[in-house]
Order: structure tokens, then sequence, then C-alpha cells
């Protein structure tokens, strides 16, 4: 069967920042030569970690997406790599399921909704206001090519620039939320004290 | 004891569907933080409202996430 793998690894840079390059191509050239095809490498950047491993408070993490049969058992290779090699902290491989893809593809649907709308709040002055609908849509197509162009950095789903964006919306999308369940929650009580 | 039984519990409603959330992806940290109790422990579903799929899938991210250092295993208690 044909799957979509996904992995992610933690190298130690606080000796050789070039280690990332070395290890990344490393592994690139191993899931080549074993038959996978390598959709998407994307470089997270140096990441303070959660909790020290091996005394480094600060690491450098690479995800890489690729596809292959499975019976090819690619992970399995790239994690005796992994093992062996003492730079990398940690790795983590697994297969990207229909749900996530579908959850990616609607991630990618907001961001662009979100450029578009902000964008016409800024077009938003008084004169602007008056102008027919059709302008406006045009504008709107305009926008939307931009967002398209923009895309490729913009759907990576690691790129810090684009986690921000999305985490703020989501906070403004949660305290409405979070306002209308108090409100409901207060009736509720209510309701039970009678 | 039929009293306490019979208590409703208040339970909160899970946001996570109503924001359309299909995959709780282990990356989105912000997200994964507001079910961890201070301690760094996963919030159980009988306090967080999330159905049995919702908390299998946040679990295991969780887990990831925890492994890959972007959580936390245990968090500073505060005091």
């Amino acid at each position: 069967m044909e799957n979509l793998y996904c992995t992610i690894f933690i190298v130690d840079i606080s000796q050789n920042p070039e280690e990332v390059d070395t290890v990344s191509s490393r592994i690139q050239q191993l899931i080549e030569d074993h038959g996978g095809i390598i959709k998407r490498v994307n470089p997270w950047g140096k990441q303070k970690l959660a909790y020290p491993i091996q005394n480094r408070n600060y690491a450098f993490y690479v995800e890489i997406e690729f596809t292959a049969n499975s019976h090819l058992n690619i992970p399995n290779i790239i994690e005796q790599e992994f093992r062996i090699n003492d730079r990398v902290l940690r790795y983590l491989t697994y297969v990207v399921t229909k749900k996530e893809l579908q959850q990616r593809e609607i991630n990618a649907a907001r961001m662009k909704q979100k450029v578009v709308k902000t964008d016409e709040e800024e077009d938003k002055t008084p004169p602007a206001e008056d102008k027919n609908d059709s302008e406006q849509v045009d504008s709107g197509a305009g926008l939307i090519k931009e967002t398209e162009l923009m895309a490729p950095d913009a759907n990576g789903d690691g790129s810090p620039e684009t986690e921000e964006e999305k985490g703020e919306g989501k906070e403004k999308a949660e305290d409405v939320v979070e306002e209308k369940i108090e409100e409901e929650q207060e009736e509720v009580s209510e309701d039970k004290k009678e | 004891m039929r009293e306490k039984n019979t208590k409703i519990r208040k339970k909160r409603i899970s946001r996570l569907g109503e924001q359309g959330i299909v995959f709780i992806d282990f990356r989105d940290t912000k997200l994964l933080v507001r079910y961890l109790s201070e301690q760094g422990k996963i919030i159980p579903m009988r306090t967080s409202g999330n159905t049995v799929q919702q908390q299998r899938q946040l679990s295991q991210a969780i887990k990831r996430a925890r492994h890959l250092a972007l959580l936390p295993y245990i968090s500073d208690i505060q005091r």
C-alpha cells in the first residue's frame, strides 16, 4: 500500500550548526535510494525544548514528508540511521491519515478566507463602501490570486509565522465560544435551582 | 446515596467540535496546552467534555508532542 509518511527529528546543533544539513540530506538520500519520493522538507528552525535532553535546551527541528510503499519498510531503515547518529536527539515517523489531510485543507481554506477578509477590512475606507458590489468582487478575486501565490509557504504547517496567525484566529473564535458556553451554563444552573 | 447519584455534574461542553476540528495535530501546542493540568497531566474527558474519539486523538497528540519535547512530561508545580 502506498502511504504518506511524515518524519520529524531533532538535531543537536550546539557543537556544529552544519550538522542539520548533513543529517537531513543523508535521510533524504536514504529515502530516495530505497524507493521513496520526498514531497516536502520543512525545517522548523532552532526551538526551545520543553525539557532538557542531554543537557541541551535548544535544538533544531526538521520535518520531512515522503510517500512510499509500505513493504519497502522505509520507516525502519530511517530509524536505524537515527539510532546510530548521536546528534539526533529525538525522532518520530508516522503515517499521515486522511483526517489529517482533511484538516490541512480546512486550515488552508481558513487561512485564505482570513487573508481576504483582513485585506477587505483595510480597503474599507468610507468612499469604498459606496462602490458597486461587482467591483468589490473583482478586488476579492485579485486578493485570492495573491494569496495563492503566497500559498506554497503559507501552507507549510510547521512554519512559525503561519502557526502564530492560526493560533491568534483560533483564540478569538474560542473567546466567543467561551462566552456563549458561560451564558448557557448560567442558564442551566438557574434552571436547576428552580 | 441516591441523591449523590442523581446529582448532575457540570460538564463543560467540548470546544473541539464547535471549532470544526477534524484532526488534532500534535504540532498545535497552543491547543494542546488547554487540555493539560498545571502539572502537565492530561485532563480527563469527564471535565473537558470531549467525546471518546476526540479524547483518543488528543491523548495521542499530547504523547507525540511530549516525545518531541514540544510539551513537558512534568511542568513545575507553582507554589
